[in-house]
């Protein structure tokens, strides 16, 4: 079942897809940014990937990207896809999936609170836990939160 | 009128003590160690201590575990709604000193800093032993005559 999908993924977008790794019920790939979303709509359309299950985001500071994981599960397969999208860290802007599904709408709302990223489309990117928050994101690596504390809570000592 | 007797301080005291109602605000563990007396294993209602629903009806304000920048804006909230006397008991390192969130972005390190604490209970997460003993103490300073905030 995996290979289908994976030559299904390669046949159709050849040019945007690629480190693909197989293992068990999870397929794991990177995809470019311009063509994120298609990949997504194809999976979710013609391959029955219901389910988002979370968006998670890493920062890789050297190489000044952030790779945005797209966790998806099908119900009907029993099947895992992470689809990994590096985009760049300067001014961080992607698509937004709330219009394929509905529940990442609060998981982009979160990656946009803790890293910054900016998702176009999406209805409602207000603060969730951080009240009053006048600092740089506060997951991005080059917060240091020792820093943090010892200007706000330790009276600079 | 007739005169307020010192008899009748003492007595009004004892009764303040074995009538303490409380009102939780719990976010982690504590809330797991205090349960226990809740149920029949220790029977918080032995002696006279109540959970209430709302803070317009309490004596008592027990703040277990972390509390966040944002959540303390609302214990603050229910502190300043609650009628005069008000005890307050904080349960845990993480009220004290931060515990082991204490170079988090978003943890509240002191939690006297904002409201007025009476009686610490140590502990990470405190034992329900613990607990009672810091209930008794707590006792034991209003039977005599501790009039709280």
């Amino acid at each position: 079942m995996p290979k289908k999908i994976i030559s299904y993924l390669k046949h159709s977008f050849p040019l945007s897809v690629s480190n693909v790794v197989s293992e068990g019920n999870l397929i794991s790939l990177s995809v470019k940014k311009e063509q994120f979303y298609e990949v997504l709509l194809a999976l979710k359309d013609d391959k029955m990937f219901d389910h988002l299950s979370d968006i998670t985001c890493i920062d890789y500071i050297d190489e000044n990207e952030f790779e945005l994981i797209y966790h998806l599960w099908s119900h009907i397969k029993k099947l895992r896809v992470n689809v990994k999208v590096r985009i760049a860290r300067n001014s961080p802007s992607i698509k937004s999936v709330v219009d394929l599904w509905a529940g990442a709408q609060i998981h982009e709302r979160e990656n946009h609170e803790m890293f910054g990223i900016n998702f176009e489309g999406n209805p409602n990117l207000s603060p969730l836990f951080l009240e009053d928050w006048e600092e740089i994101p506060p997951f991005r690596k080059d917060f240091d939160t020792r820093e943090y504390v010892r200007e706000h809570d330790y009276g600079g000592d | 009128m007739k005169k307020i007797t010192p008899k009748f301080i003492k007595s009004k005291a004892e009764a303040r003590a074995y009538s303490l109602w409380v009102v939780n605000y719990f976010n982690s563990c504590g809330f797991l160690e205090l349960l226990p007396w809740v149920g029949s294993g220790y029977d918080m209602e032995r002696f006279g201590i109540k959970a209430v629903g709302s803070p317009r009806h309490a004596d008592v304000l027990i703040v277990a575990g972390y509390i966040t920048k944002k959540a303390v804006k609302r214990v603050k909230m229910i502190y300043d709604q609650m009628p005069s006397p008000k005890y307050v008991m904080a349960l845990g390192s993480c009220p004290m000193t931060g515990g082991m969130y204490w170079d988090s972005y978003s943890t509240v390190k002191r939690i006297d800093k904002y409201i007025p604490v009476d009686i610490w209970i140590l502990g990470c997460p405190p034992k329900p032993e613990n607990i009672g003993h810091g209930i008794v103490m707590a006792m034991k300073a209003i039977k005599g005559g501790f009039g709280g905030h």
